[in-house]
């Protein structure tokens, strides 16, 4: 079941996306074929739990694509009524994540779009008897996988005595692949066997052209049914797309290898203290060397592990952003807006765990552009804007993060608005609020209490505010901003890590903790003497090279000691100099006690909220290392 | 003459034809478990098929034509119920 749901929500991806191509394009024939070949998959599937109600739709469904596939023509209503089906199936696979079965009203809803996609076809039957296409009856299992036009031949009863002998004349059927011969009715008592009374059901697989298949049997056409059977199924779809050879792992194993090849990189750390002591020795210089050249060939390794092992968590947005459709659709059905959803960088891979955290976040926001965001629809034409609102969900890589935004064209977020919330609520006195400008006023949404709507409505605003995004991707590493234009739109953009990516840390001390910062924003470590401290109004800073840099004593924002004044300690300071925010900052530490690599995990439980962190790894020793993030800690 | 009996065996010879399967059930009913030979059968009528579906005998030798050959015989020769064969 579980492996159903999977391959469900994957079929019901392909389908919607090809549905939705035909909506626009009602004659493309990739997509209508794709299309059809993900709903009949997925009829396949339904026959292997009790899930009726889903079956039968789909078969409707199916029968309907057949038909166009045959030549009827298609329009776009058709293809709306199969996706309003695909949408239901998706509702049923939530049910059936939720409870195991499917709602206690799925037959019903089936039933009613079913009847829709008969009404969506009145030439349906009409076309079906003319070319008719998908086998109607249960095919004969030996005939899983075969592909050309299946023959079901049920000879009348009395056919032997006009003269009819239906095995030779299936036996002449061109190309024939495969033969099942059944009774029609049970044997019954052989004691009243009538010889001379047909009572066969003949099946047939034939490779030959239809027109040549016709012709075998048409001298009994009125007792043949044909159907196209399409190629390998269930599973690898017959030509077109590229089958991508893969294998579905269990996320929990590729967890542990991940943890494994974290554990690594910390044992491996271990080496260089290793290296360093034995060169101390007496007489350990050379074998000091040679643990070095060692560790840096292990280094390699390991990083090249720990990047695969990265490799092997990734998975495409696709799926995630799959769901989003129809949750749209649903919503903005609920608001009585109408509104276009373009999605856009589906193929980005990321981390499997920052797919599987960002659903809920994204559709939080989502849900809010569609609410909040989209006008409704007079608003909207006395703006002079489209009438059907756009909401663009698009996914890019830059560097070693993916950026994903959720635009809309909508009111845009006033920061007048916000500023005069966060007062009435409480949040900052007005002075505070008017003193900041209008980025920092609209970033006051994510304040925990500040985004809950006023009116609570069934689509958004249910007291879940913004302050929870803003949260859920902290947790995957990320960040989320706002940003906007009033009138124009709102764009919130999460910034979050692709991988879980090793990351170099410079370990230093301060108030007898130790804490890791990250390399890459270290400009240099120096010892600045007291005499070269300056105190600017009441901040210290100092002359490097040509600018003046404020200093921080980090163990005051760390809060490791009460102690707020500088310690002379024979007159200098250990300080290390950062970019942060754009600006050379020094940081007063206690001591500088190395470098190292590590991965770098979000924090969790009590730890989540504390500002300034930006996670955790593990010491070779076994200890925790806290890892600060500098501009965080500043602001 | 196609239908023939030799001892416990049924020997199917040359193409049966329609007529041929009263004879064949007639056999069958009256003698369960007698063996049906088809080595030497060219051909069989869609009713001489039905009553060997039908009684379900044991079926031996292999006819040279291959339509019967690949596509019959194995329907003939395989797992089939035999569940309401009055004995």
């Amino acid at each position: 079941m579980v492996q159903f749901l999977v391959e469900g929500r994957e079929l019901v991806a392909e389908a919607s996306r090809d549905l939705a191509m035909l909506i626009a394009r009602p004659d493309d024939v990739a997509a209508l074929d794709g299309c059809f070949r993900a709903i009949h998959t997925l009829k396949g599937s339904t026959g292997l739990f009790d899930l009726q109600p889903m079956g039968a739709m789909l078969h409707a469904a199916e029968e309907l694509l057949a038909a166009i596939r045959a030549g009827r023509p298609g329009h776009a209503e058709d293809f709306a009524r199969v996706l309003e089906a695909v949408d239901q199936v998706d509702r049923w696979l939530d049910a059936l994540e939720g409870d195991g079965a499917l709602p206690a009203d799925a037959d019903a809803a089936g039933r009613a779009i079913q009847a829709r996609m008969r009404d969506a076809a009145p030439a349906l039957d009409q076309a079906e008897a003319q070319l008719p296409a998908v086998p109607d009856w249960q095919l004969s299992a030996a005939f899983t996988g075969l592909s050309g036009t299946a023959i079901r031949y049920t000879p009348r009863v009395d056919c032997y005595f006009a003269g009819d002998d239906p095995v030779a004349i299936v036996a002449a059927t061109p190309q024939l692949i495969a033969l099942s011969i059944a009774p029609r009715d049970a044997w019954g008592e052989l004691e009243h066997y009538d010889p001379f009374a047909c009572n066969l059901v003949i099946e047939a697989v034939s490779a030959a052209p239809r027109g040549e298949i016709e012709a075998a049997f048409r001298l009994v056409a009125d007792q043949v049914e044909l159907a196209e059977l399409t190629a390998a199924e269930p599973g690898a779809p017959a030509g077109g797309m590229t089958t991508r050879r893969t294998l579905r792992v269990d996320a929990a194993r590729i967890d542990h290898l991940g943890i494994l090849a974290d554990e690594l990189v910390t044992a491996k750390n271990g080496l260089v203290d290793l290296a360093i002591a034995a060169e101390a020795l007496p007489g350990g210089h050379t074998l000091g060397q040679a643990l070095r050249s060692r560790q840096a060939q292990l280094d390699r390794l390991v990083g090249d592990l720990h990047a695969a092992v990265g490799k092997v968590r990734l998975a495409p947005l696709a799926p995630l952003f799959a769901r989003f459709p129809r949750l749209a659709r649903e919503t903005a059905g609920a608001l009585g807006k109408s509104v276009r959803l373009e999605l856009e960088g589906q193929e980005i891979e990321v981390d499997k765990t920052i797919v599987d955290g960002l659903f809920d976040p994204l559709l939080h926001v989502l849900r809010n552009a569609l609410d909040h965001g989209v006008e409704p629809v007079e608003r909207r034409r006395a703006a002079g804007k489209p009438e059907a609102g756009l909401v663009r969900v698009t996914a890019r890589a830059a560097g070693d993060q993916v950026v994903i935004e959720v635009a809309d064209d909508g009111a845009g977020i006033d920061p007048a608005r916000i500023r005069n919330l966060a007062v009435a609520r409480g949040v900052l006195g007005r002075d505070a609020a008017d003193a900041l400008d209008d980025r920092d006023a609209v970033d006051l949404i994510f304040v925990p209490g500040l985004s809950t709507a006023t009116t609570v409505n069934a689509v958004s605003g249910r007291g879940v505010g913004m302050d929870v995004v803003r949260a859920a991707a902290a947790r995957l590493g990320g960040k989320v901003t706002l940003s906007g234009e009033p009138g124009r739109g709102t764009i919130v953009r999460f910034v979050l890590p692709m991988t879980m990516i090793l990351t170099k840390l410079m370990v230093v001390t301060c108030g007898g903790e130790r804490y890791g910062l990250a390399l890459d924003s270290v400009v240099e470590t120096a010892r600045i003497a007291a005499d070269r401290l300056v105190v600017m109004r009441s901040r210290q800073a100092f002359q490097f090279r040509d600018q003046v840099v404020p200093l921080v004593i980090l163990r005051e924002l760390v809060g490791g000691s009460s102690q707020g004044a500088l310690a002379p300690r024979g007159g200098a300071e250990r300080v290390v100099i950062a970019w942060v925010g754009g600006e050379l900052v020094g940081f007063a530490v206690d001591a500088i006690v190395g470098r190292m690599d590590a991965a770098l995990r979000p924090l969790d439980g009590l730890l989540s909220g504390a500002p300034g962190l930006a996670g955790s790894t593990l010491m070779p020793d076994g200890s925790v290392l806290l890892v600060l993030d500098l501009a965080e800690l500043l602001s | 003459m196609t239908v023939t009996r030799d001892g416990a065996t049924i020997r199917l010879q040359g193409r049966c034809r329609v007529e041929d399967a009263e004879p064949l059930a007639s056999l069958l009913h009256a003698t369960p478990g007698l063996t049906v030979d088809l080595g030497d059968c060219e051909g069989l009528h869609a009713a001489v098929v039905q009553a060997l579906l039908a009684f379900a005998p044991k079926v031996v030798g292999t006819p040279s034509d291959p339509v019967l050959r690949d596509l019959i015989l194995p329907l003939l020769a395989g797992e089939r119920q035999r569940g309401q064969r009055p004995i």
